[in-house]
């Protein structure tokens, strides 16, 4: 089980499609045996990230989502078309809520694209 | 507060001026008359109108919705109340007008209400969360419920999507329901353009000064302690989900103030 194959989302970089990607993130979570507050917890951590790449996102642009996943933890990368070439603000409320919430921040622009990705892990200990 | 039909007095004479006005219109000729002493007959009989509609009260309507249904209810009680049965008309009207205001909070309830599978089904999970919380100490995994309750992981996430739901619409209606639906999602991307222009840090001080004790409590021990919700729920004696809530909400409340500052 340790070789999970990633998962790739592509969905309009719109405000209207994240609760469609919080809940697939649930979805995941819930596969990989996170708790109910791991969950509650990455749910708002997708929404903050996606407030980050989605701020000065291209109109009509894409929002790509990656999940790296592993045994009790994932890795999410949130990204969205660009219209201002920045760097997602590491400034803003969105990022600090975002530090609390996930490990190993990164926050880029790769290709025109905002980039924000964060990790995970179910507080499960692996040996119960 | 003092309505008419509080009054004996009052009771009397609304109770005669009733029956001469159903008299009158029994033998009532042409139209004119008629529909004069049926006007007659409504406007008599608001304050039975209004009386009902106040133990409707603080369901989230405001009362001058209920007293407007309600005052259907009464025309609908005065065009079909037979005299001659020999009942008071107060008493044939009441179950009507309460009967009108019902229906209209059940079906104003109808597009927010959340299915009755869905709602036992939160109820259930709700439980199941806390009796594993205990034994488990720390919350249940989505596998650990559905084990628990006989049912599927997907039924599980089901019934916890579904009270997220309901607590969105919830808070969304609370506010200023008419200009416009529009929900946290709505929100979240605007806001932050703002913020670009804020100073984060120093402006987040005096909101966080603002916060009711119990919110600040509750951001502090999650941002600063690194508590989980159950944990917090457990040390503050309310819910996860109300714990869930609050954090939303609070969280939402400083983004807005950020975005005012």
């Amino acid at each position: 089980m340790t070789d999970q194959p990633d998962v790739q989302l592509r969905l309009p970089a719109e405000n209207a499609y994240v609760s469609v990607l919080r809940m697939t993130t649930a979805g995941l979570a819930a596969r990989l045996d996170f708790t109910l507050d791991d969950i509650e917890d990455l749910r708002m951590a997708v929404g903050e990230a996606c407030a980050l790449v989605l701020d000065g996102a291209a109109p009509e642009g894409k929002l790509s989502v990656g999940f790296d996943l592993d045994e009790g933890s994932m890795r999410v990368t949130v990204a969205a078309d660009s219209a201002d070439e920045a760097t997602p603000d590491t400034e803003t409320f969105a990022w600090q809520v975002l530090t609390a919430l996930g490990n190993d921040l990164e926050a880029g622009t790769v290709e025109g694209q905002k980039s924000v990705s964060f990790s995970v892990s179910t507080s499960v200990v692996a040996s119960s | 507060m003092s309505s008419p039909l509080s009054r004996a007095g009052d009771i009397r004479t609304t109770k005669e001026a009733s029956a001469e006005l159903f008299a009158a219109l029994a033998v009532a000729e042409d139209d004119g008359d008629r529909s004069r002493l049926r006007d007659d007959l409504v406007r008599l009989h608001l304050p039975l109108v209004e009386h009902c509609a106040r133990r409707f009260q603080n369901r989230g309507e405001p009362l001058d919705d209920l007293v407007q249904v309600g005052t259907i209810g009464l025309i609908k009680a005065v065009d079909r109340f037979d005299a001659e049965r020999g009942v008071e008309f107060s008493t044939y009207a009441t179950p009507t007008i309460v009967g009108e205001i019902k229906r209209y909070f059940r079906d104003k309830g109808w597009a927010i209400r959340v299915p009755r599978r869905l709602q036992e089904l939160r109820m259930s999970i709700g439980a199941a969360t806390s009796e594993l919380s205990q034994q488990l100490g720390r919350a249940p995994t989505p596998r650990e419920i559905a084990g628990r309750l006989g049912i599927t992981v997907e039924e599980v996430m089901e019934g916890v999507e579904s009270a997220n739901a309901y607590s969105t619409l919830s808070l969304d209606a609370g506010d200023n329901s008419d200009d416009g639906v529009s929900t946290m999602l709505d929100s979240l991307g605007e806001d932050d353009e703002a913020l670009e222009h804020v100073e984060i840090r120093e402006s987040i001080k005096p909101l966080l000064e603002a916060l009711p004790p119990r919110e600040k409590r509750i951001l502090l021990l999650r941002f600063f302690r690194g508590m989980t919700q159950s944990q917090i729920a457990a040390e503050i004696g309310v819910s996860q989900m109300h714990v869930s809530r609050l954090l939303s909400r609070t969280l939402e409340s400083l983004r807005e103030g950020l975005e005012a500052g």
